[in-house]
Order: C-alpha cells, then sequence, then structure tokens
C-alpha cells in the first residue's frame, strides 16, 4: 500500500506567514503545470507497480483554487494508471473563499471524499492582516456545502494579536459543525523570507510559552468536544483520524507528485523541483524534476521510524518495528530509552512520549536518531 | 670572521603597537631586501602560526636574516629579531631585546604613541639599544606626521624631526628605512676571539633535529663539534649544525661574535635548556651569565577538559606537542567530578591561556571545556603546614584554614587623562591600592597601582577597555603575596555543587559574585524538560539563588506533506548543538558556561 500527494502550487494570494511551494502570479501556467503533473503521474505509474493506493491527497498552494478540471483530470489520470482501493481516502485542500456549488459537483464526480477547510482564524480581523482572502462568513458557507463530506479544519496558534480566547473562538466554531470529525493545529513558525519573519524580527509573535499555553488550553478544549489528539497537531473524533498523514508517521511508502513534492519509495527519499518552469522543462524533455535524492540507510531508517512514530499518541508498536526491521526496538534504542525513561510510557507492546512531554520532544527525539 | 665584515652586521627588533604595521613592515624589509621571491611572499611571514596572522599578533619569535647592499657600496648583514607585543609575554620581549643593538619605533602617522609601545620603549632603552623612528601610515588620509613627530620628541625625547616617513603598507620610503639601519644602528660589539658566550633568547622543538636555539652570540664562536653547557643546566650538548635564519633554516660553517642564529644540538626536549640562559664552550668556559634571567612562571591556572571524556589521550597528547614549543605552558592530571578528567594548565596570562585554547580547538581539532581561570593562593592550615592551591577544589575546609594569602601585583595604567575618573571607580570596586599618578604629557596618564591579580582574571580588562572606550592599556608584574579574607564560592546546579564552577573570591565580594554568577548562568544554561534551580553557596550557606525554568514548547509543529528530510535536518541540527553540552548530574550546559561566569561586570 502507498500514498499519494499532487501539489498545486497556485494560490489566489499568498498568506503572511506562507512559505511553502506557491505562486499567486503564475496562475496563467496552470494548463501546462497539469499536463506535464499528468505526465508525470503515468511515468511514476511504474514505480508503484503492484502497490495499492490507500490515500490520495491534493495538497498546496489552494487546490481549490484551479479550475475543478485540472483535479478531475489528475484523478482520472491516477484512476487509470494505479491501482487505487476502492475505499481510498481522497483529501481535497479548500480555502473557504474558492470553493462553490459548481466546483463541488466537479469534486464530488472524480470521486473526493474528504474535505481539508483552511479556517486558520475565527476572527475576520487576523484573516485580514495575515493576508487571508476569506472571511467568517465564507468559511461557514463552505462548511454549509460540503456537509455531509469527511471535514477537517485547520487552526493556527500564534497569529499576530491573537489571544488564548481567539484560539478557543476559532475552535468552538470549527467544531460546531457535525461533519467536522478532525482538527488540524498547527503553530505558527515565523519561516526566513515571510513577511512574519520581520514580526518574528521585532518581538512582535508570542513567545513560546505563551504558545505552549494555549496549546494546553486547546487540547483540553478540544478533547472536551469528543476530539482526541493522536498526533502534535492533529485530533480527531473516534475513527476519523487522516489516513493519509498516519501514512508518514507510520513512515509508509508514498509517491509526491507536482513541484516541491517529496516521495518515499523503495528505502528512496527525493523531492522535485520547487519552481514551475524547471518542472515542466523536465517533464516536457522526457525527464522527472527530482533537485534531492537520499538513500535511506538501516540504521536512519530505524532512527526515522521512531522519530515519526514518536510524534504520534500510539507510539512504536514493537511488534509492528519487528515485522519491519527483524530486530528488537527496545535493544536498538536501548540507550536513548534509558535516558528519557522519565518522559516516556512504556507497556508490554508500545513506547510512547508521555501526553505532557509531547509538546517539547525534540529533546527527546534528538536522542533517538543518528543521521 | 674579521671585525671589518661585524662592521657590517646590524641586529634589530621593531617595536610597534598592535596595528601599528609591524609584520607590514617586517615583510617589505624582507621583500626589498630579496629574501624571498615576491611568489612565495605571503603576507606578514613574520607570524607564522594562522592564529597569529588572524588576530595581528606575534606570539612567537621568528628572527630572519637579510643581505642588503647599501649606497656606501658594502653589503650588510641585517637581523630582525620580532617581538610578541603583549603584557603575557613581556618577559619574551626583554629576551629578544637583548640579543639587538637597536630597534626600530613604528609611530601610527595617525594615532601617534600608544600605551604599549612606550612599556617597551622604555624596555628597549634599559637595554641600551638605539632607538631609531619610524612614522608609518602616511598614506592614510587622517595622517598627521608632523604632530607626531613632535610627539615622539616631546613622550620619549628622541629625535622625531628625520624619522623616515613612510607606508610600509604602499612601499613608501622602504629604502630610506634601510639605509638608516646601516647608519643609525650601531653594529654589534664583542671580540671573536675570547671564549664563547652566547644568549639563547628562543627555542623551538623540530621532528627531525631536535630543539633548534635560537641564540645571540657576543663572544667568541660555535661551530659542529663545539660542546656547548648553560649555567642553569648541567647537560652538556655537541652542537650538530649551525646556521642562519632566511627566514628558514640555512646552515653555516660558524656563529661568530655579534652574529644571530641557530644552533642544533641533538637536544631532546625544550626543557632541557631554558630560553634566557648563557650558553658556553665547555672546554672554555666563562665565568658569568648575562644578567636578569628569569625562569617563566605561570600566574594563571585552569581546567582543560575534553567535551568527549574518551578524547583525555588526545588532549593530553597535544598539550604534549605545543609544549615542545611552549615552555611556559605547564599542566598536570587532573580530575573533577563534574567533568572528569583533565588537566589543571598554567599559563602566563589571560592571553596566553585563550592563545593555547585556541591552538587546541583549531590545530588539533578538540572541543575542550576550559574552566574559570584561578591564581595560586597559599594556604596556612592550622596545623602549621603551607600548601600552594591553583585549583579552589582542592582548598581545604575551613576549619583547617589558619589563613591564605593571594598573588599580589604592580599595574601600570596608561590612558587620556579624560578617563582617570571611570579608571579609579574601577579600581576602587578592584581592591586596588593606589599608589601614583603621573602625567606623561598632557595627553597621557600613568596610574600605579598595586591590587590582587585575582581581580585581573575576573574581567578587569574588559572593564578597563569599556570604561574607557579602549584608549587606556595596562601591564603588570607580579609583586608578591598578600594576607587576604578569602572564601571558596559554590555552585549548584539541581541540587548538586558542581566543582568545576568554584571559584575563589575575596570574602566581602562573595555575595554580588555569588548573585551575579547565579543570574549569568540562568542567561547561558538552555531550558530543559525540568526545571533547574541554581544556587551559590558559600561554606554550605546558601547565598544566591535562580531558576531555569521547564522548557514548555519544542516541536517541528508542522508535517510539511512528507517532507521528512527538512525534518531530519531541523532535528540533525538540534543535535549537534545538544553535542557542545556537557552533562552535569542530569543538566545539560553549554560549554561556554564555564568561561562565561568571567565575564561579569560586577555592578551590573
Amino acid at each position: 500500500m502507498a500514498g499519494l500527494y499532487i501539489h498545486v502550487p497556485f494560490c489566489k494570494s499568498k498568506c503572511t506567514y506562507c512559505d511553502f511551494c506557491s505562486y499567486p502570479s503564475e496562475i496563467q501556467k496552470a494548463e501546462l503545470y497539469f499536463a506535464c503533473l499528468y505526465k508525470e503521474l503515468k511515468h511514476r505509474a511504474q514505480q508503484l507497480k503492484g502497490k495499492v493506493i490507500k490515500t490520495i491527497y491534493f495538497g498546496g498552494g489552494t487546490p481549490s483554487f484551479v479550475e475543478p478540471k485540472y483535479i478531475y483530470g489528475a484523478l482520472k489520470q491516477i484512476y487509470t494508471c494505479f491501482n487505487v482501493s476502492k475505499e481510498a481516502e481522497i483529501t481535497l485542500e479548500v480555502n473557504p473563499g474558492t470553493i462553490d456549488e459548481s466546483k463541488l459537483k466537479v469534486y464530488k464526480n472524480a470521486g473526493i471524499n474528504r474535505f481539508s477547510i483552511g479556517l486558520q482564524s475565527a476572527n475576520s480581523e487576523t484573516l485580514r492582516i495575515v493576508n487571508r482572502i476569506h472571511n467568517v462568513e465564507d468559511f461557514k458557507n463552505a462548511v454549509t456545502l460540503l456537509k455531509g463530506f469527511n471535514l477537517s479544519i485547520d487552526v493556527m496558534i500564534g497569529l499576530p494579536g491573537e489571544t488564548q480566547e481567539d484560539v478557543i473562538n476559532s475552535l468552538e466554531l470549527a467544531t460546531s459543525f457535525s461533519s467536522v470529525k478532525h482538527i488540524s493545529l498547527y503553530a505558527l513558525k515565523a519561516e526566513e523570507g515571510t513577511p512574519m519573519f520581520t514580526k518574528y524580527l521585532n518581538g512582535e509573535l508570542l513567545s513560546d510559552d505563551e504558545v505552549a499555553s494555549i496549546y494546553e488550553a486547546s487540547c483540553k478544549y478540544l478533547s472536551q468536544k469528543g476530539f482526541n489528539r493522536y498526533e502534535v497537531s492533529n485530533f480527531c473524533k473516534e475513527g476519523f483520524h487522516s489516513r493519509h498523514n498516519l501514512n508518514y508517521w507510520k513512515r509508509g511508502e508514498y509517491l509526491g507528485v507536482g513541484v516541491g513534492a517529496s516521495s518515499f519509495l523503495d528505502g528512496k527519499r527525493f523531492t522535485n523541483t520547487e519552481s514551475i518552469d524547471e518542472y515542466t522543462k523536465c517533464l516536457l524533455s522526457n525527464k522527472f524534476a527530482e533537485v534531492f535524492i537520499e538513500e535511506v540507510n538501516l540504521e536512519d531508517a530505524k532512527g526515522e521510524y521512531a522519530m515519526l512514530a514518536l510524534r504520534t499518541s500510539f507510539g512504536i508498536n514493537f511488534n509492528e518495528y519487528k515485522k519491519e526491521f527483524e530486530s528488537d526496538f527496545l535493544v536498538d534504542f536501548s540507550e536513548p530509552i534509558k535516558k528519557n525513561r522519565a518522559y516516556l510510557d512504556i507497556s508490554e507492546s508500545t513506547i510512547k512520549i508521555k501526553d505532557e512531554y509531547l509538546y517539547v520532544q525534540n529533546s527527546i527525539l534528538v536522542d533517538f536518531i543518528n543521521f | 670572521m674579521s671585525s671589518t665584515v661585524k662592521q657590517n652586521i646590524r641586529n634589530f627588533c621593531i617595536i610597534a603597537h598592535i596595528d601599528h604595521g609591524k609584520s607590514t613592515l617586517a615583510d617589505r624589509l624582507i621583500e626589498m631586501t630579496g629574501q624571498v621571491s615576491e611568489r612565495d611572499m605571503e603576507e606578514q611571514l613574520l607570524d607564522s602560526m594562522d592564529l597569529e596572522r588572524e588576530r595581528g599578533i606575534t606570539i612567537k619569535l621568528t628572527p630572519v636574516r637579510m643581505l642588503y647592499k647599501a649606497k656606501d657600496g658594502n653589503e650588510y648583514i641585517f637581523n630582525l629579531i620580532d617581538t610578541p607585543g603583549h603584557v603575557d609575554f613581556t618577559y619574551e620581549v626583554s629576551r629578544s631585546l637583548r640579543a639587538c643593538e637597536g630597534a626600530i619605533l613604528i609611530v601610527d602617522a595617525s594615532q601617534g604613541i600608544q600605551a604599549q609601545t612606550l612599556a617597551n620603549v622604555y624596555l628597549a632603552l634599559d637595554n641600551n639599544l638605539e632607538i631609531m623612528p619610524v612614522i608609518n601610515k602616511i598614506d592614510l588620509p587622517s595622517a598627521d606626521p608632523e604632530s607626531v613627530a613632535k610627539e615622539i620628541e616631546d613622550v620619549i625625547g628622541l629625535d622625531g624631526s628625520n624619522a623616515p616617513k613612510i607606508s610600509a603598507k604602499t612601499g613608501i620610503n622602504i629604502e630610506e628605512v634601510l639605509e638608516r639601519i646601516v647608519t643609525d644602528i650601531p653594529a654589534p660589539k664583542g671580540d671573536e676571539n675570547a671564549p664563547l658566550k652566547a644568549l639563547i633568547f628562543d627555542s623551538y622543538y623540530d621532528n627531525f633535529k631536535g630543539v633548534i636555539l635560537f641564540v645571540r652570540v657576543a663572544d667568541g664562536s660555535v661551530k659542529e663539534g663545539t660542546k656547548i653547557k648553560t649555567f642553569m643546566s648541567d647537560k652538556v650538548f655537541e652542537v650538530v649544525e649551525v646556521g642562519t635564519f632566511n627566514p628558514e633554516l640555512r646552515t653555516k660553517p660558524s656563529l661568530d661574535a655579534g652574529e644571530v642564529g641557530y644552533i642544533a644540538a641533538s637536544i631532546k626536549s625544550i626543557s632541557d635548556i631554558e630560553v634566557g640562559d648563557t650558553l658556553f664552550d665547555v672546554e672554555n668556559p666563562v665565568d658569568a651569565p648575562f644578567d636578569g634571567y628569569k625562569k617563566a612562571q605561570p600566574v594563571v591556572f585552569s581546567g582543560i577538559y575534553p567535551l568527549d571524556g574518551s578524547k583525555f589521550i588526545d588532549l593530553k597528547e597535544a598539550l604534549l606537542k605545543l609544549k615542545l614549543n611552549d615552555a611556559s605552558l605547564t599542566f598536570e592530571p587532573d580530575n573533577s567530578t563534574a567533568l572528569g578528567f583533565g588537566f589543571r594548565c598554567g599559563f602566563l596570562g589571560l592571553l596566553h591561556m585563550e592563545i593555547i585554547q585556541e591552538r587546541l580547538e583549531r590545530e588539533f581539532g578538540l572541543d575542550i571545556i576550559t574552566t574559570a581561570p584561578s591564581v595560586s593562593y597559599i594556604v596556612h592550615k592550622t596545623d602549621g603546614t603551607v600548601l600552594t592551591i591553583e585549583n579552589p577544589t582542592k582548598l581545604p575546609p575551613v576549619v583547617e584554614i589558619d589563613y591564605m594569602e593571594e598573588p599580589v601585583i604592580k599595574a601600570n595604567i596608561y590612558s587620556p587623562p579624560e578617563y582617570v575618573g571611570a579608571i579609579m571607580e574601577l579600581c576602587q570596586e578592584k581592591r586596588c591600592v593606589f599608589e601614583d599618578m603621573v602625567y606623561i604629557d598632557s595627553k597621557r596618564v600613568k596610574l600605579n597601582y598595586t591590587l590582587p591579580l585575582n581581580e585581573i582574571v575576573f574581567d578587569f580588562f574588559d572593564g578597563l577597555k569599556s570604561r574607557t572606550r579602549g584608549y587606556a592599556s595596562f601591564d603588570y608584574d607580579i609583586s608578591g603575596y598578600k594576607r587576604s579574607d578569602l572564601v571558596k564560592l559554590d555552585i549548584l546546579l539541581n541540587g548538586d555543587m558542581c566543582d568545576a564552577l568554584s571559584i575563589i573570591v575575596h570574602k566581602e565580594k562573595a555575595y554580588a559574585r555569588g548573585r551575579a554568577m547565579a543570574e549569568r548562568l540562568k542567561d547561558v544554561i538552555p531550558r530543559q524538560m525540568f526545571e533547574i534551580p541554581i544556587q551559590a553557596a558559600v561554606g554550605g550557606k546558601i547565598i544566591a539563588r535562580e531558576t531555569v525554568k521547564a522548557l514548555r514548547k519544542d516541536v517541528l509543529a508542522k508535517c510539511y506533506g512528507g517532507d521528512i528530510t527538512r525534518k531530519k535536518k531541523l532535528l540533525e541540527k538540534q543535535k549537534e548543538g545538544k553535542k557542545k553540552m556537557r552533562k552535569l548530574g542530569s543538566v545539560e550546559i553549554p560549554s561556554e558556561a564555564f568561561m562565561s561566569i568571567l565575564k561579569i561586570d560586577s555592578d551590573n
């Protein structure tokens, strides 16, 4: 089994915190881009021969911004070239300001069954400040429109000027709809090169301690609403985990297609160029547009496995680890386990980071990696 | 060698303030006399260590021999003997001065004479050297050679009016300097027919030849087969080879009175022969050595430990190698409960310590932890025994101590008059006793203080620089020991005493220093998974407490669409940072924390 990620690098406008691979001014390249993307799908299919696709994820950028025919076309190509499971989870990221009934009709026909909606904040003033193209009303309309689908909502901690109350308000709005089964709660990270970074340098953003306090209050609030944390930033109602993301954390295989997309197949990690022009140029001359390839050796693989699984509330299952590596986790990692004993929950069959230390996990994880 | 040839030798050194162009002028002289082809000419040839070149300081002496065809038609031999320019190495300066007849004094055409230069000029005058002033950097827009010439006259009493006005950097008037060396600096005296008497002014260890001695022959001559001995050592060595510095070693049949050169005599260890000692021929001995010999004594001590405990042997080998060329470095094995096995090292001063530390890191690639420097204390115990303590952790329990003594120095501080108030204020805080104040001229004051060496070790120099905007400089001499009320200040981290952070301080300063150290440590120790109390204690009594709060957020919050590589890299970076930390009990401490406790201005 494997996951499939499709990158859509177009947006109506760029949010002030965004350093993702997206280009608001290059929408005119969409036609060529998708043509190349379909081509990449076709040629990559070889590499996934015999593997069943269990999850498909359209990320961006803003996948809902481009004409829906491109999404439809991509899925059609995928069904043609890959072996897609009938129960596949097929997610599309949606910006509330870019969705309407006609688009939804196409998505539905294409087989999309899960939407991830970027709310970020239920405060329209905040949304305006960070250059989001939607307001709170747009969000409510979008959720109403998408009623009946499996919905996930993105909310952010640490947006400029936002207090704990603002974040809880956002969560209250997000969880007030019965279709919403999943919440991703991310802490703002000021990335170099973004307008947000200037604010960070000027000391205008929340301190780590303040973010941690809001995070703790949010976890508590979400748990009261029946959303349980299953990964650092992800919460869901019973049984509604993001299967696509779980695959990442279980160190499962996935293929990423499009600019900036990363893949992990047959023990190799590779990433495509972030430039649309370079990407299309390569594909037009019958080449892949990889800019980075890494072969993961056994020791690194074990470290990756630990690093990823320890992000989740399930932690590491000894049997699954043994199946993967034919060795015992407790033996392979005896040193870091001993060193971090106080922060770990160890049972007969699993090991995980104690709930209260999940948000300071890097200090623990560094002992588990030896890259 | 006939006396006419001796007439053609000029032995000289260059005195200059840091950055006034000493190495650049030396390079130009070497270049103009054609010793080194321009292609091989690496900037600042004399400063052979990377560290010297980078910092613009000279640590090791490197003599160079040059041949110069003067306008009078004769060929002259120039021996340039370089001098280090820092107070830690004053003794080395005095050694090399005694190998010369003259000194070129470089004065910066815009900055004038600086304090440190002045101290060395006086040292040169004490050694009866002919001083030849040169005004450098006349190419700079801010240059004012006329008033600098006058200053030379006012301050030193030398005629500055016909001093060559040069630019070593652009090569202006270098020819004049060469001519003036011939005319102004006396030829060496000495009797080549008298018994051999030579001054050893430096040495280094060569892997093939053994110890290479740098000598100035005063009388007589030395050649292959001469059996040599010094006054301070009983060992006799047979000379294998003599020669000169060009600047690489070049053999020569003999070294005669007036000459500067090297001797190789299969000497195995640098400690077999002391620099500064007098060398003579065993078969034809002289009665008395040159006066002024003194053994370089370490005055500052600190612990050096490998960051990774398993690198102890590597550290030992590195120190042994450094010691081959630096007789003033001392070290002995030491053991700290906090830091494991390491060495207690002795240095000539704080700069010397920093240099050794940097060389260990750079030339030997070692990650080391250096503990706060200490001085040596004399402890009189109640049972009548007397101990010398260089390591605070070796201090006996309070009840066993009758009283203690600490080393005292005489310091000369040179500064423009407007900073006298600020200097006096600093000196008061540092337990200084005012001795004297002299106006050198309208722009410069010399203040004399006696103060405990211990105070110099704790950020005195930084304090002086910051309060005088960098204008003041100082030098010092150890003057003896003084009874003093001293206590040991301990630091507890998470309840455990950290011996590597203990220091000895004056009782009245303990409280303020303890508080400052705790505050400082709070800033340098990163937050960890649990709360860390930091306590300062004197004799078991807690006098200050700070807390490093527990870490609350340390997580890669967003998983970038499967970009695991990026995530790995971020963790890797964090892991690298962690490797630079030393674990004390359960607390991780960055290695710089041990030194940072010094960087406390006590009035902060």
